[in-house]
């Protein structure tokens, strides 16, 4: 028998030191790894496996910046998922990963940027407006902009709390249904764009929601002049391997992009062709 | 539909990690191969006997147990009104509910029963005191109660059943596989049955059963029931490349398939 | 590098040696017109003229169902390990679309990050070619992405010269043991006769569907809307036959099974396949290929579009299988000359 040490398939195991039930379907986990940093980037993520029932991609949503451990958010969802909900502080995990493309931090030092996140896409988001609150200086104006169905829906209440006391970023927020105690804005999140400024050649827009949105998203910020390389989403598929083998997470486009390596993160001008978003 | 059970994710084995989870197993119209089934399952045995505790078994042991059961295996369709109350009762004693075989899981051969009018096949098989016996149209088990897992075929794959309960004793959802058989046909690398010149259900046949009758040679009957998208255009196709009678795939179906059509 | 000769009454003796060093698979007739690569021991239980198995070699380089990891529950934390007992293996009588196949495989998995299953089994494995001297049948289409001929992708290679074969020797270990079976070279009257073999190859061989290779990437480019997709969708039964037939499809689906102790278990690769209604669905519930037409769109497009960008070769090898297989009597050679009529 050989033993495949460098197989990719092995798994790093993940201890988790904090959980938390943030609304009905979503549930915030803190892992520690026991071989070190996860050492991912903003926007990559990693393939969760509870030994024996599975494993699902999942985003991770805490900052580089913040060492020892990494988040996840996990939505209830899919069987991996539910299961992943009865979990708590000391279970084990299998992780995989980081996997797939960054957000282009590096690309954009020195540009105003404008985030636009919709329900579960804030998870995401979060690796990056993090990693830029912790770099702020490298950044210009930050414009974030949230949407979610109802106020209780919305995720990193505490964190949106802090968000919108800096001085250093503008924040609003939006949602589809009101609620009796809600005093913010009601509607769908494009309609926050028009009331944002921006200098489109020096803004990169990050968008990152339900496949549904991308279109109407976009639409707005073309309508500002933004350059179609500086509108940067991230894609949704289901990312079995990782690795750009197994097919499940291939995009309908010509250049054939696997989400899970060319992406999940794309800038509109490399999907624009794209059957869906 | 009443159910008066809501415990879809809660583990079976859950309750005592020193008790064994208690697991029973019951029948009603069938012609109890599934069970037999089990019994065969020879060394696995001993492995699924290590794992649980079975409580009730008519094809292998006689004792009764009155308390909760953990896991109720259940078998046959159901085809009159005392087995209607029975399973119901079973139902509210049962943690999580497996509906196996064909005849629990879609009618199976006993939704033949069905393409009748239920006075016409009521006397056909009591004589004229018919009236006398309790019959009601066929109905699968999902149908009179909450299914938390299924196990199709006919009879099961016993692999299969050994999966799904490995599930329900960690209160994991089961998806039975909705391709069709020729997925798992393929894999085994069979001479396609019509490439033999007979008629196969494989590709309108949800899979699951690893292809298990083509494999020994037999033709797919179709006993794990419809795959729920199937091709209906391609038919023809399939027909004309073979040179079949279309009758003869739609009268193939009539044996397991006969109940989703509904009663008369 | 060079050539041997084996005397066809030497083949047995050849089969018989190679099988006491190792497994030796070979296409061996199943009936009703359908081969298989499966395990001989001898000359006779070998197919030499054969249209392409059902499945074809790419099974042994990964397999249908594959372990990739096994874990132990038992302890404070998980433990893991991915482990392998690789087969050393002959195959034999390897065709030329086959050969591709192998090699578009190849590429694969040694992409980064690579698979390493693959490969350690692939190193085990010894290949034996076998030359068409003419069509399995008319379902092929090898002439029009140029696999007919021999392009490497083999330690051996077997051509039929009428009472012997000459076989071309690829490698080193192909060289040690065509030594090692005592094969003398070939003469030079040998090497003539292959090369009339080989010419008198493309007047059987032609292009089958009348429109040069080089176009298809601008076909494909094109063809995207075309009809012929809604026609196909149409026919699917979504049986997933055309994928796990053929010699370049591999995409695969990953499942965990715990065993009863409900403490140990493993993690299988299973081979899957685009054609399945959920291949392209997402936990939200969102199918990004819900469609038959969009499935089988993708799937001609992984073999004539999306691997000519990528690796530089079409990755259709002209078997045919996929044509042979299908319930539905999707042809691969009718959709391209649609296609390409649709171009015109």
């Amino acid at each position: 028998m050989t033993e495949i040490k460098n197989s990719n398939w092995r798994l790093r195991k993940g201890q988790i030191v904090a959980a938390r039930q943030m609304t009905d379907l979503e549930k915030w986990f803190e892992i520690k790894l026991e071989d070190g940093d996860l050492d991912h980037e903003p926007g990559q993520f990693v393939q969760v496996e509870i030994y024996g029932v599975g494993e699902a991609p999942i985003s991770v949503c805490s900052s580089p910046t913040k060492r020892g451990t990494f988040e996840l958010t996990v939505r209830a969802a899919g069987r991996l998922t539910k299961y992943m909900h009865g979990l708590g502080k000391g279970d084990w995990l299998g992780i995989r990963g980081p996997f797939g493309k960054p957000f282009p931090v590096k690309l954009m030092t020195g540009n105003d940027l404008l985030f636009v996140a919709g329900g579960l896409g804030i998870a995401p988001l979060r690796s990056l407006i993090n990693y830029v609150m912790d770099n702020r200086r490298e950044f210009g104006k930050v414009d974030i902009l949230l949407g979610c169905r109802t106020p209780k829906d919305m995720l990193f209440g505490d964190e949106i709390e802090q968000w919108q006391k800096r001085l250093d970023v503008n924040f609003s927020c939006t949602v589809d249904r009101t609620a009796p105690d809600w005093k913010g804005n009601v509607g769908l999140i494009t309609s926050l764009i028009p009331g944002v400024t921006i200098n489109p050649e020096k803004t990169f827009g990050v968008v990152v929601g339900p496949p549904i949105m991308y279109k109407f998203v976009i639409a707005e910020l073309l309508k500002k002049d933004m350059p179609e390389r500086q509108i940067i989403l991230s894609l949704e598929r289901h990312m079995k391997c990782g690795m750009g083998k197994c097919g499940h997470c291939q995009i309908d486009h010509p250049k054939n992009y696997y989400c899970c390596k060319d992406g999940p993160t794309f800038t509109y001008e490399e999907v624009k062709e794209a059957k869906r978003f | 539909m009443k159910t008066t059970d809501k415990t879809e994710h809660t583990p079976a084995g859950a309750a005592g990690a020193r008790t064994k989870p208690k697991v029973a197993f019951f029948d009603f119209a069938s012609c109890e191969g599934c069970q037999l089934q089990i019994t065969n399952l020879g060394e696995t045995l001993l492995d699924v006997l290590g794992a649980v505790d079975v409580v009730e078994f008519r094809e292998a042991i006689s004792e009764k147990y009155d308390g909760v059961y953990d896991v109720a295996i259940v078998e046959g369709s159901i085809g009159d009104s005392h087995a209607e109350e029975r399973l119901k009762k079973i139902r509210e004693r049962s943690k999580v509910l497996i509906a196996y075989g064909a005849c629990a899981c879609t009618g199976g051969v006993n939704g033949m029963k069905n393409g009748f009018q239920l006075d016409e096949i009521r006397q056909y098989v009591y004589g004229k005191d018919y009236k006398l016996f309790d019959s009601t149209p066929t109905r699968p088990v999902h149908e009179v109660v909450k299914v938390d897992y299924f196990v199709n075929g006919c009879p099961i794959y016993p692999p299969e059943l050994i999966e799904v309960l490995k599930h329900a004793l960690r209160g994991l959802p089961y998806t039975v596989p909705d391709n069709p058989v020729c997925a798992e046909c393929k894999l085994n690398e069979n001479v396609c049955m019509y490439e033999r010149g007979v008629a196969c259900l494989g590709p309108w046949t949800k899979a699951g059963c690893n292809s298990w009758c083509v494999n020994n040679g037999n033709i797919c009957y179709g006993c794990r029931g419809e795959v729920k998208n199937p091709a209906r255009n391609a038919a023809a196709d399939v027909i004309s490349k073979y040179n079949l009678k279309p009758e003869l795939i739609a009268k193939k179906f009539e044996m397991y398939n006969k109940c989703k059509e509904g009663a008369k | 590098m060079n050539y041997h000769i084996l005397k066809k009454d030497g083949l047995d003796g050849f089969i018989k040696k190679l099988a006491g060093q190792m497994k030796v698979c070979a296409p061996v007739a199943k009936g009703h017109g359908a081969f298989a690569f499966e395990e001989v021991s001898s000359a006779a239980e070998i197919s030499l003229k054969y249209i392409p198995t059902i499945l074809p070699p790419k099974k042994y380089f990964m397999p249908p169902r594959e372990k990739m990891l096994e874990f132990d529950l038992n302890g404070d934390k998980p433990k893991d390990a991915a482990n392998l007992e690789p087969e050393k293996l002959a195959l034999f009588g390897v065709h030329t679309c086959d050969l591709a196949g192998i090699q578009c495989l190849n590429m694969v998995f040694s992409e980064r990050p690579r698979d390493y299953n693959y490969l350690l089994r692939k190193e085990n494995i010894f290949i034996i070619g076998l030359e068409c001297n003419e069509y399995c049948d008319g379902n092929a289409s090898c002439a029009l992405v140029g696999n007919h001929y021999p392009n490497g992708g083999y330690d051996l290679f077997f051509t039929d010269l009428g009472d012997r074969f000459i076989v071309h020797v690829n490698t080193q270990k192909g060289e040690e043991l065509a030594e090692s079976q005592g094969l003398p070279k070939a003469s030079p009257a040998d090497l003539s006769a292959l090369e009339k073999a080989r010419d008198a190859k493309k007047h059987v061989f032609q292009n089958e569907i009348g429109v040069g290779p080089k176009l298809l990437p601008e076909i494909f480019a094109r063809g995207m809307e075309s009809k012929v997709w809604q026609e196909l969708g149409k026919r699917c039964v979504s049986c997933g036959n055309c994928t796990n037939v053929c010699p370049t499809c591999y995409c695969f689906d990953m499942s965990d099974t715990i065993n009863l102790d409900m403490k140990t278990g493993c993690r299988t690769r299973t081979w899957d396949s685009c054609q399945f209604e959920t291949f392209a669905s997402v936990a939200g519930g969102e199918n990004f290929r819900e469609e038959r037409a969009h499935r089988q769109r993708h799937r001609y497009y992984r073999k004539f579009k999306y691997p000519l960008d990528k690796f530089y070769r079409s990755f259709c090898t002209g078997c045919g299988r996929c044509t042979r297989t299908c319930m539905a009597k999707i042809s691969l050679k009718d959709t391209l000359k649609t296609l390409a009529a649709e171009y015109k």
